[in-house]
């Protein structure tokens, strides 16, 4: 299978100005961050408010330029990359957002938000592209009517339909999803998640997926990257992940998500305190502080992303798990 | 004799013959219990609370055969009396705890102001007062936060202050309304534990409006499902789950990731909740249930006892399981 | 667990909600016509525009006609009055109602003219500023300043003062006094868009600046300029008058409501329908239009807050 995606050590720091007479503070929000993706594949990024996964969207649809690290879309690299070469990957990859109400243009017609994506990268005729639209409409769910209709007049699942269609119209290799159905009810979830299986099926679209909610997760997710204040923490394949978490955080996160038919014989892991301060990382493991088997070592050195099995762990004691 | 008391409980917006956003609700709550109330968007689950407390203001209209708190009938009190009993012994709690205080006053100042507005306490009485909720509620650093503005505070810490003036005034009655929606698992986690712990130390009745099952499981003992504006199951918490008695709540678990490990596809109800111009004559459920029958679509099922639970339902599932 | 659930994707609602839904035009004329204010506001407009546009053919006489005999006449309704002369005539005898309503194609053109001056380098240098913040929006934002800090009536008397009196000239006063306000306006909202989702998602399907910029964006910020657009329409009205009254603006015998003011200033004992009745239309026409713009920015402002 192609790789259309590789990632190696991103990195994004921001300068903040502390006020008049403080310096500049670095903010690091993303913090090396490397991984491999396959076409037709989904790479779930799952973490907390804080631990980068927004910049790392943003930093793979190429809003944003990496402070460093390497990037590249279908073989090309973003750095250095011709006007061109740009321009084919503005077509390879493309968004959903997280909120069906902020992500469609509330004053334009449906129709033309759809047509929009051909109407600057393709060269096909008025009749030709709404033909395509038509068809993708009808591919997530849409009636004919609705070309003509403005987004306040759907519902939010009906929006982040049409968000789905308008990503896929230019068939992309790679789709940053930002959790996309964390403002739906379940049963609309539900319906979007298929949909979201579906397209991917026909399309064979690789999928980076990012979500705080496990439970969705565990559905749609090849592979499953922990993210914890920037860094990576764990990365594996899924069932692997799920079944036997190494990372101290991994398991935290797994424990605190509720469950229907909660496991009896899992103990429950409560780390207290919240997350630190990103202008003013802890020494050592950024997780030693909350971490339940913290070492004076995880307070000193900071854990490499090392291979641990079928995964790749940031953790000194991570074959203790195993 | 319950807590609280709801009887046909309806609310419009407009006039008389304007459809009911809640529809006929019947509930009861004793003291010490914890209640969840499941819904998705347009069950009606937090209007309910707010006719209950007063908050909706015309064109809204409440009527209802009974709503009586603690022996109070709650539609027949003025303005000044509904003051004296909401906030002091039926307390709320919101989704977003970011909005739910007041960013131009501190923290100490608003806790006093609920002591000061319901326990006549002043000055230092006051201050100490708030500062021991503060710790009673498990922030760190008490001493410090009470002359913090919300804006200093992180979501799981505006929470918790919330919660702090929830209780202040001591209440019967904690309602709670998508408390941890807006935050992160692991704070998720622990302001449920914090909730739970409250609950039992006070012997306060809980009522909890999620659209998450999950946490219902967790949680509550017994548990209400609402669908566009009615009661359709209300049960007992692992029964209801394990053997659910109305399609709809069938449906909504069977919509969640966690029942589909493994399978291609999240089973999905066709459709979605009637709004203002599709109400249907008979069972509101009937345009997609998947067990309808023909006198489903023509009668409104009533809320019958059934093996396990109360359900509106003419035709019950898992009946046979004793 | 039986699941007979079918599985597939399309909802399958018996009536598509989004349908039944009117089309904005209808939608926005429900939300403004509940204002009883802002209809009576139009429908003085519609007066005025059909005066305006009819006028040769409404007025009962010729604006610059000279009656010798009928000096100050009053109006009908007073002692003296004649129903040749509905509301009376000024000192040089001319017919006062025809002179009103040939007066209200200068108001309105003086009006529409000066928006529209304003308002499209406003909003570009507004889309500027607001696209390029730390580029281009400074030294904007900086002169647009300036031009606030000095009271607008003295600018405009400035500018016409080194440019001359004259109609085209109060035009181009009264468009720089104004311009400001659409920049900012225009800035404040476009940065307001800017974060939004539906920008970026614009940003990623390939558009380039042109299209962010007029397509995606302007749209968006147009409901608080249109309202903004109305109200400087009557004080535009306003400076022209005062403009005229100070003896800068349009010059006589043009029949321009607020040159009709000042020289009628020393008949306003003897003859006070003369100063009067200008007076009151300008009054009544300003009133009319804010009345209009209240009522716009409550029919546009929810829609607005509802789309987002």
């Amino acid at each position: 299978m192609a790789v259309v995606l590789c990632a190696r050590e991103l990195t994004r720091h921001y300068e903040v100005s502390r006020g008049l007479f403080k310096g500049h503070a670095l903010v690091r929000a993303l913090n090396g961050v490397s991984f491999e993706l396959e076409a037709g594949k989904t790479l779930a990024v799952v973490g907390e408010s804080g631990c980068g996964k927004s910049t790392l969207a943003r930093a793979l649809t190429l809003i944003e330029e990496p402070s460093s690290g390497s990037l590249q879309i279908a073989g090309t690299e973003v750095k250095g990359a011709s006007k061109v070469e740009r321009k084919q990957l503005r077509r390879d990859v493309q968004m959903v957002f997280q909120s069906p109400y902020a992500s469609l243009n509330p004053r334009q017609k449906i129709g033309d938000q759809l047509a929009e994506p051909l109407l600057i990268n393709t060269s096909l005729s008025k009749a030709e592209r709404r033909e395509k639209v038509q068809k993708m409409m009808e591919q997530v769910g849409l009636r004919p009517e609705h070309y003509q209709r403005y987004p306040h007049m759907f519902s939010g699942g009906q929006r982040q339909r049409i968000a789905l269609a308008r990503a896929m119209m230019l068939q992309p290799k790679v789709l940053v999803a930002d959790e996309p159905t964390s403002a739906l009810d379940v049963s609309i979830q539900a319906q979007v998640l298929n949909l979201f299986m579906d397209l991917q099926k026909e399309f064979n679209t690789a999928y980076v997926f990012i979500s705080h909610n496990l439970a969705v997760v565990r559905h749609v997710a090849d592979q499953v990257l922990v993210m914890y204040l920037g860094r990576p923490a764990e990365m594996g394949p899924k069932e692997d992940i799920y079944e036997k978490p190494l990372h101290p955080y991994t398991q935290a996160l797994l424990s605190a998500t509720p469950a229907i038919h909660p496991d009896p014989l899992k103990p429950k892991i409560r780390i207290a305190g919240e997350l630190p301060n990103p202008l003013n990382p802890p020494d050592g493991c950024a997780f030693h502080k909350r971490c339940p088997y913290a070492t004076e070592r995880c307070a000193k050195e900071v854990p490499a992303f090392r291979q641990v099995g079928t995964r790749q762990v940031a953790c000194h004691y991570a074959e203790q798990f195993l | 004799m319950s807590l609280l008391q709801i009887n046909n409980l309806n609310v419009r917006f407009g006039d008389a013959n304007a459809v009911p956003v809640v529809d006929g609700l019947d509930l009861a709550v004793d003291a010490g219990e914890i209640l969840a109330i499941v819904g998705e968007s347009g069950s009606g689950k937090s209007v309910t609370m707010m006719a209950l407390m007063g908050l909706i203001d015309a064109p809204g209209r409440i009527t209802a055969d009974t709503l009586s708190f603690d022996g109070t009938d709650m539609l027949k009190l003025s303005g000044r009396q509904r003051r004296k009993v909401v906030g002091k012994d039926i307390a709320m709690v919101f989704q977003d705890p970011m909005t739910a205080l007041n960013p131009s006053y501190t923290v100490g100042f608003q806790i006093e102001e609920v002591l000061r507005q319901h326990l006549g306490l002043k000055g230092k009485a006051a201050r100490q007062r708030a500062l021991e909720l503060l710790k009673k509620v498990e922030i760190p650093a008490a001493e410090s936060r009470l002359d913090a503005y919300p804006h200093q505070l992180s979501g799981g810490m505006s929470q918790r202050v919330a919660i702090a003036m929830a209780i202040a005034g001591e209440p019967k009655l904690l309602i709670a309304d998508e408390p941890t929606t807006a935050l992160d698992v692991t704070i998720q986690a622990q302001i449920m534990e914090l909730l739970v712990n409250l609950q039992k130390e006070r012997n306060m009745a809980l009522i909890l409006i999620t659209h998450d099952l999950a946490v219902v499981a967790e949680t509550a003992r017994r548990v209400c499902v609402m669908y566009a504006g009615q009661a359709v199951e209300v049960g007992q918490v692992p029964e209801l789950f394990d053997v659910p008695a109305h399609p709809y709540s069938e449906a909504l678990l069977a919509a969640i990731p966690e029942h589909s490990i493994g399978a291609e596809r999240l089973a999905t109800l066709p459709g979605i909740v009637p709004g203002r111009y599709d109400r249907p004559d008979g069972c509101l459920l009937s345009p997609r249930c998947p067990y309808v029958q023909d006198n489903c679509r023509h009668q409104r099922p009533p809320l019958d006892p059934q093996a396990h639970s109360l359900v509106r339902c003419f035709y019950p599932l898992n009946q046979e399981v004793a | 667990m039986t699941s007979p659930i079918p599985k597939s994707v399309t909802p399958a609602s018996p009536v598509d909600r989004s349908l039944l839904y009117p089309s904005p035009y209808k939608e926005f004329w429900h939300a403004f016509s509940r204002n009883k204010g802002a209809v009576m506001g139009l429908a003085f407009m519609c007066l005025v525009v059909f005066c305006a546009l009819f006028a040769p053919w409404v007025a009962p006489h010729d604006p610059s006609e000279q009656y010798r005999d009928f000096l100050l006449t009053p109006p009908v309704w007073l002692e003296g009055g004649t129903w040749q002369f509905i509301l009376g005539t000024d000192e040089l005898g001319r017919d006062l109602l025809s002179r009103l309503i040939q007066g209200a194609r200068l108001s309105l053109l003086i009006g529409l003219s000066s928006v529209v001056m304003s308002l499209i380098p406003g909003i570009l240098l507004g889309l500027l500023a607001g696209f390029f913040p730390h580029l281009l929006g400074p030294s904007i934002m900086r002169l647009m300043d300036v031009m606030l800090a000095l009271p607008s009536l003295l600018l405009a008397v400035a500018i016409v003062a080194i440019l001359g009196p004259g109609l085209i000239n109060t035009v181009i006063a009264i468009a720089i006094v104004s311009l400001p306000s659409y920049v900012r306006l225009t800035r404040a909202a476009v940065m307001g868009e800017l974060n939004r989702d539906y920008v970026t998602a614009a940003r990623l399907a390939g558009a380039g600046l042109p299209r962010l910029m007029f397509v995606t964006v302007l749209p968006n910020c147009m409901a608080p300029l249109i309202v903004q657009a109305t109200l400087s329409f009557s004080s535009a009205i306003l400076d022209a008058a005062a403009l005229g009254f100070l003896g800068l603006g349009v010059q006589p015998p043009t029949p321009e409501w607020g040159t009709m003011l000042a020289s009628a200033r020393d008949y306003i004992e003897r003859a006070w329908w003369v100063v009067s009745l200008p007076g009151l239309t300008i009054l009544l026409s300003v009133l009319a239009i804010n009345l209009m713009g209240d009522g716009l920015r409550d029919a546009l402002d929810p829609k607005l807050k509802n789309a987002a």
